[in-house]
């Protein structure tokens, strides 16, 4: 994974953007929130933020397995 | 096939030096057979050490080791080769202290030259508030009986002449934490001589067999399906550090774990330039770096990141690597990066591992070892053997199961919070 495509500034090289934490994906209230994932390698929803560009906050779906970007949205916003 | 080797001596050496066919395999090539006291899944360095324990120490006769790949592909030799246990817990330093101590003298255990070279480790202050902080490391291990030593700048100039920490830096060196007994094992010689001596034990190592489903029956695991058709089991291993989670998929039970990549890479060999492990976390980033018998620089940084399976590693982490490891040696600018790689990392969500039962009685999990896993090799196994063999968990690794998230007990070396990748 080299780069990604923020909504406000366009493909940018990957090290201006830092991962956050990947989403819970798990039934089991607050504390599988915080502490359990259900490992998929295909697909991993994540919040990332454009911290040395724009500072936007992203949503993403990711293919652990091969770096593709599967979706990448602007936290909050509409599906593009 | 040949003969194996032999069990190594003054004598054998002798006879090698002289015989025209000294390069014997070390272990036999096997199919899994149908039925086992106990499967170990995942030929790295956790498995075939639980392995030979379950074999020396509790004499269990049918054992085998199912890996995916080949006996050395994975974790095992992809890390940085260092071994310490500088950490602030006590559940953590006197784990890892018990490890060390085993690789003082693996090498005879195993009858396998493992190069353990004590040769220190120093983890680099930038600020005397760091300082500080290692103060109270040190300070923590050595109630634990454990050697530390902080070193001010006049102590570091004697310890390490090669490093100038008067040089002007961005982020200065003004002293540091030193852990004489830590240093480097030679990895693959691990994976070799573990393999080795579990096999002359009696245990198979099958390589090329992927483990696809854990087979149940009445609330009980029954054995494994594998790529080489089923494989009975009284009891069931995962040591597949790297790919926990994958194992958490495929019984159906959420573990507190992500996979991320961790990058290491080593230089073209030169002359004796450093002569101990030194750790610069510089910012927010960090290298550390120790010089291989054949000259070479090794050096590792932190994670790429995010999670990810496809050992890829990032360019501009390689950069970040580099560029701590000329802010400290100014005259390794012009050496070249010869090999550069990446491995799959278990991050949990307090950066400690995971070892115990994982949802049936009969299967036991070893893994979630983030930045430990290579250190923690020899005590992981003689500790992991004890739990699959006598079905309680020695004190040493009672701290690392999973139950502690439940609990609220959780090993938060850094104070990072539930976020693996900050671990």
């Amino acid at each position: 994974m080299t780069h990604l495509r923020c909504p406000f500034c366009g493909v940018r090289p990957v090290e201006e953007f830092s991962f956050h934490k990947t989403l819970p994906n798990v039934a089991g209230g607050p504390f599988a929130d915080t502490f359990l994932r259900s490992d998929d390698p295909q697909d991993s929803h994540e919040h990332w933020q454009h911290r040395l560009g724009c500072r936007a906050w992203l949503l993403t779906r990711r293919n652990p397995s091969t770096g593709e970007v599967l979706e990448l949205r602007l936290l909050g916003g509409a599906a593009s | 096939m040949s003969e194996l080797a032999p069990r190594y001596s003054a004598t054998s050496l002798l006879r090698a030096r002289f015989s025209r066919d000294y390069w014997r395999p070390l272990w036999r090539r096997t199919k899994p057979k149908d039925a086992y006291d106990v499967v170990v899944v995942g030929g790295g360095g956790h498995g075939l050490a639980t392995a030979f324990h379950l074999a020396r120490d509790h004499g269990l006769k049918r054992v085998s080791v199912l890996e995916r790949k080949v006996i050395g592909y994975g974790n095992v030799g992809r890390n940085t080769t260092i071994v310490r246990s500088n950490y602030l817990l006590p559940e953590n330093f006197h784990f890892y202290e018990d490890s060390l101590r085993r690789y003082e003298t693996l090498s005879r255990d195993l009858n396998y030259n493992v190069m353990y070279s004590s040769r220190g480790v120093v983890d680099l202050a930038n600020s005397d508030d760091e300082m500080v902080l290692y103060a109270r490391r040190g300070n923590a291990m050595r109630l634990g009986g454990i050697d530390a030593e902080l070193l001010d700048r006049a102590g570091l100039r004697r310890f390490m002449p090669e490093l100038n920490p008067d040089l002007p830096r961005r982020y200065p060196i003004v002293g540091g934490l030193l852990q004489r007994r830590g240093g480097t094992v030679r990895h693959d010689a691990v994976a070799w001589g573990y393999a080795r001596a579990a096999a002359a034990l009696g245990v198979d190592i099958v390589e090329e067999c992927e483990v696809t489903g854990l087979v149940t029956a009445g609330g009980v695991a029954t054995g494994v399906e594998t790529s080489q058709g089923f494989v009975r089991a009284e009891r069931v291993v995962f040591a597949v550090a790297g790919h926990t989670g994958s194992i958490g998929r495929m019984l159906g039970v959420p573990l507190p774990v992500e996979t991320h990549l961790l990058q290491a890479m080593v230089t073209e060999p030169v002359k004796p330039l450093v002569h101990t492990v030194v750790s610069y976390m510089y910012g927010h980033a960090e290298v550390y770096l120790s010089q291989s018998d054949r000259g070479g620089l090794v050096m590792g940084g932190v994670l790429d990141g995010y999670p990810s399976y496809t050992r890829e590693p990032e360019w501009h982490r390689l950069e970040e690597v580099v560029q701590g490891a000329v802010a400290m040696f100014p005259q390794v600018a012009g050496l070249r990066i010869l090999r550069h790689w990446a491995g799959t990392n278990d991050q949990t969500m307090d950066g400690s591992p995971l070892v115990g039962r994982l949802k049936y009685d009969n299967v036991f999990l070893n893994g979630g070892w983030c930045y430990g896993g290579f250190k923690a090799i020899p005590a992981s196994g003689a500790a992991c053997a004890t739990l699959v063999a006598t079905g309680s968990a020695p004190d040493l690794i009672r701290g690392f199961a999973l139950e502690r998230f439940a609990t609220g007990h959780v090993l938060d070396e850094k104070g990072a919070g539930p976020f693996p990748v900050r671990q």
